[in-house]
């Protein structure tokens, strides 16, 4: 039952679950629903167990509310009051909405950060297997390593976002839909509420004024779409609507941006005016005046609305840039961009300065400006003809003997007529053909079989496991060196009882299984060498502790 | 196998040292020059009766230059060299009888009219290949449109490495490289390191031959297949080849040493300044700590 000291949010009566009438109650921190007429709750999540919420669709007979929680499970629940099903369930629904946020944060976020190490990486999730699953080494210790990010609070690369600017079109997307009849129904979402607090921060002035002191926010919304504000014949014609002020604003704002001008001085904004050069060439009439007489009706809502697309453009613009201001509280929200700022004029000439030094001057027709270099000065620069060929002790030919050589090949090549059919005798020709063959003279030392292509590629895939298994067994042991505090002599001898079981159970067999495979390569050689070094190692400790223990 | 648009060239550089070769005359009457040439021939024969796109050049690398013996200049026009022809009648291809007997005119040209000066007894090698080069590079651009060229260089060497020509050999071999041409080596007399590097670098093959008087076998077995059916033969391995500089100051080839970051120059000690370009080194030496004095207390 609930205690006592549970604060009750909301109480639904007539909620059938499971075809069971009954009571639904929503607490501080958890949701209960218990049968009709008994005391105890049957059904009960906490808020931070359940993963979202659903709700059956407008246009079906059953109103229905399920809860899907994190493991999977879902929970449906059914409102079974004739009138005011539907309300409930909406109550209800809301309530979920908000009270669900706020627990989802503290759900382990450890567990989802371990799931998603080992989702990513499949050697440590091979890793995972063959220690942590056969009991080699137990959770902790595998995760003792390699969870210290998370502590620190870092956020996490992937995590970073960019800022999201706004639609430029964002009212349009509100999209009004005919009621039936007479009536308009707008779709707001908190996307379109946000552009709207964003781009108009008028409005947001007002929303925080008025909701929920004295209207609430549907009331605010309905008021807004219905204002003229919104609408696009802007005739401000003093009526009584909050939102009055606001165009009066807004008005202020475009005068002053207009009179802020552009920053670039090259860039003349007034330039572009139409010009016309005689009557017929360009605009049919004479340039519109100023004053309001003089307009038509149809002129001045066309300025209107030109106004209107200039400043929500503007708005929109400005928003963005502002983005780093948001929290800020309503006085510091008037920025440069704005059009309201003093302090835009400040900044005008060093401005304009570096727009003109742009403009005039072009990087690479500029005097190079390296550094001054020292220039490379070899005394002995023949050195570096000469190869790696050690001096040697030349052979040293007489000149006598250069001159009977050449006399030699000379009267030899004097005579020289190609006789190819005596090139060699059968006996050297057969004699070079076994020095050549595979085992000859000059066959030793090459075309040996590389052993990836003699050993079966399953035993080479399970080397591996078994290789970076103990690679992490070896590295826990001998990080525990140099021993100084308990807690590390308790980890060694953990490790040491760890790394013997490793080679009882994964190292061992596959031994066996290599000996009945016939390969007679020593695969497991290194791996058994390495777990002897630390066997000896723990020894040498343990005979020392014993030693100074006596 | 290959298409008929293929062109296969292969050069042959041949080491005619006559110093070399009258020495071994004399060592080993069995093999001499004849006996070498011989075998280049039945090489170049065999590689032109391979496929009939096949080209063969043979260059003779001397004391002095380098010379074309196959193609020659004169075999153009001339009626000498028809009269050759004609006069072997023994129904022999006519492409190889031709280049055989221009190999053999030329070559004795080449000896006849050779002297050898004292200071310069190395064969240039270096030369020669580039030579080569430029012959592979000149039969290139003659191609018809379509045909595509592989070309190789076979060099056989005789005598010893010249220390001098390191320079102009490396920037040979990497021309080699960058232009996908391959640089066999069979060596009759002393490993080279030159060319074992060259070999390595561009994908060829290095072979020290153990008997001379087989050379024609070996030629044949080896460096007759081009590298497309190389890696389908079983042939000799790779030798490992020293990679290790050589220090500037003593020639000595070490594995660690020192490098001046402004010249490159390699040593094997440490001198604060360089010899080649006169930079200063400075190296911290670890803080001497002088030791503090103690006030000795004077009893009052």
């Amino acid at each position: 039952m609930a205690s006592l000291s549970e604060e009750v949010l909301l109480v639904v009566k007539k909620v059938r679950q499971r075809k069971q009438d009954g009571t639904l109650y929503l607490m501080a921190e958890r949701i209960a629903w218990g049968p009709e007429g008994k005391d105890r709750f049957t059904v009960s999540h906490l808020y931070s167990d359940i993963r979202c919420q659903k709700i059956s669709p407008d246009g079906k007979a059953k109103v229905q509310l399920q809860l899907v929680l994190h493991t999977g499970e879902s929970t449906t629940f059914h409102f079974a009051n004739e009138s005011t099903a539907l309300k409930d369930r909406e109550a209800a629904k809301e309530l979920l909405q908000q009270l669900l946020p706020k627990f989802k944060k503290k759900a382990n976020k450890e567990l989802e950060e371990k799931n998603r190490m080992l989702q990513e990486d499949p050697v440590l999730f091979q890793l995972y297997k063959d220690l942590v699953v056969s009991q080699v080494i137990s959770a902790e210790e595998f995760w003792a390593n390699r969870l210290g990010g998370l502590n620190n609070a870092e956020p996490a690369p992937y995590t970073n976002k960019q800022e999201v600017g706004i639609s430029g079109a964002f009212l349009a997307d509100i999209r009004p839909q005919t009621d039936g009849c007479n009536g308009l129904r707008y779709n707001l979402t908190t996307d379109i509420i946000e552009s709207i607090f964003r781009t108009y921060p008028a409005v947001k002035q007002k929303y925080s004024e008025n909701v929920p002191h004295n209207l609430t926010e549907k009331e605010f919304w309905t008021r807004f779409f219905q204002s003229h504000y919104f609408h696009r014949d802007r005739i401000n014609t003093g009526t009584q609507d909050i939102f009055s002020e606001c165009a009066k604003q807004d008005e202020k704002g475009l005068k002053s941006l207009v009179n802020k001008g552009v920053k670039n001085p090259l860039v003349d904004l007034l330039s572009l005016e139409d010009k016309t050069l005689d009557e017929g060439y360009g605009i049919k009439q004479a340039l519109p005046s100023t004053s309001n007489s003089n307009k038509t009706v149809k002129e001045s809502s066309n300025a209107a609305i030109i106004k209107r697309f200039n400043h929500h453009s503007a708005m929109v613009l400005a928003a963005g840039a502002r983005k780093n201001e948001v929290p800020a509280d309503q006085a510091s929200e008037t920025s440069s961009t704005d059009g309201n700022s003093r302090d835009s004029d400040f900044f005008q000439p060093p401005v304009k300065k570096v727009k003109l030094q742009e403009a005039i001057e072009y990087e690479d027709l500029q005097r190079e400006n390296r550094q001054k270099t020292v220039a490379l000065n070899l005394k002995k620069s023949d050195r570096y003809a000469h190869g790696p060929v050690p001096l040697q002790s030349q052979k040293y030919t007489t000149s006598q003997d250069i001159i009977n050589a050449v006399n030699c090949i000379r009267h030899e090549m004097a005579n020289y007529k190609p006789n190819l059919t005596q090139v060699m005798s059968s006996t050297a020709a057969s004699s070079a053909v076994a020095a050549l063959s595979p085992g000859g003279v000059l066959m030793q030392g090459g075309a040996q079989q590389a052993i990836n292509q003699m050993v079966p590629s399953d035993i080479q895939g399970e080397l591996k496991h078994l290789y970076v298994a103990a690679g992490e067994l070896l590295r826990h042991f001998w990080s525990c060196f140099p021993v100084n505090t308990s807690f590390l002599e308790e980890k060694v001898i953990k490790m040491k009882s760890n790394l013997e079981r490793f080679q009882m159970t994964k190292l061992s067999p596959f031994k066996e299984k290599l000996q009945r495979q016939y390969l007679g390569t020593n695969l497991t050689g290194h791996l058994e060498e390495m777990l002897q070094t630390a066997y000896s190692k723990f020894h040498i400790w343990q005979t020392r502790r014993m030693m100074r223990k006596t | 196998m290959a298409s008929e648009d293929e062109v296969n060239l292969l050069v042959i550089v041949v080491d005619v040292n006559p110093i070399w070769w009258g020495q071994q005359a004399q060592r080993e009457p069995e093999f001499t020059l004849s006996k070498c040439l011989d075998a280049v021939m039945v090489m170049g024969n065999s590689h032109l009766a391979l496929t009939r796109t096949n080209k063969l050049a043979v260059i003779a690398s001397h004391c002095q230059d380098s010379h074309f013996l196959y193609p020659s200049k004169s075999l153009g026009g001339g009626d000498g060299a028809a009269d050759d022809v004609s006069s072997t009648r023994d129904g022999k291809y006519e492409l190889l009888a031709v280049a055989n007997s221009t190999i053999a005119e030329e070559i004795r040209n080449v000896l006849s009219k050779a002297e050898v000066r004292g200071n310069s007894t190395d064969t240039l090698l270096a030369g020669s290949l580039a030579k080569a080069l430029c012959y592979i590079h000149r039969v290139s651009k003659e191609l018809e449109v379509g045909q595509e060229i592989k070309s190789r260089i076979l060099v056989i060497k005789a005598a010893e490495d010249c220390a001098l020509q390191y320079m102009n050999f490396m920037n040979v071999i990497f021309a080699a490289q960058k232009q996908n041409i391959l640089i066999d080596a069979c060596v009759l007399d002393s490993d080279s390191g030159l060319l074992q590097q060259a070999c390595d670098i561009t994908g060829g093959l290095y072979l020290k031959i153990p008997q001379k008087l087989a050379l024609a076998q070996y030629l044949l077995w080896v460096f007759l297949p081009d590298s497309e059916q190389r890696s389908q033969l079983v042939l000799p391995p790779p030798a490992h080849v020293d990679y290790r500089a050589a220090c500037f100051c003593h020639r000595n080839l070490i594995e660690i040493g020192y490098v001046c970051s402004v010249c490159l120059s390699i040593f094997c000690n440490f001198s604060p300044i360089c010899t080649t370009c006169e930079t200063a080194f400075k190296i911290q030496l670890p803080q001497m700590v002088k030791p503090k004095k103690k006030k000795l207390k004077m009893p009052a």
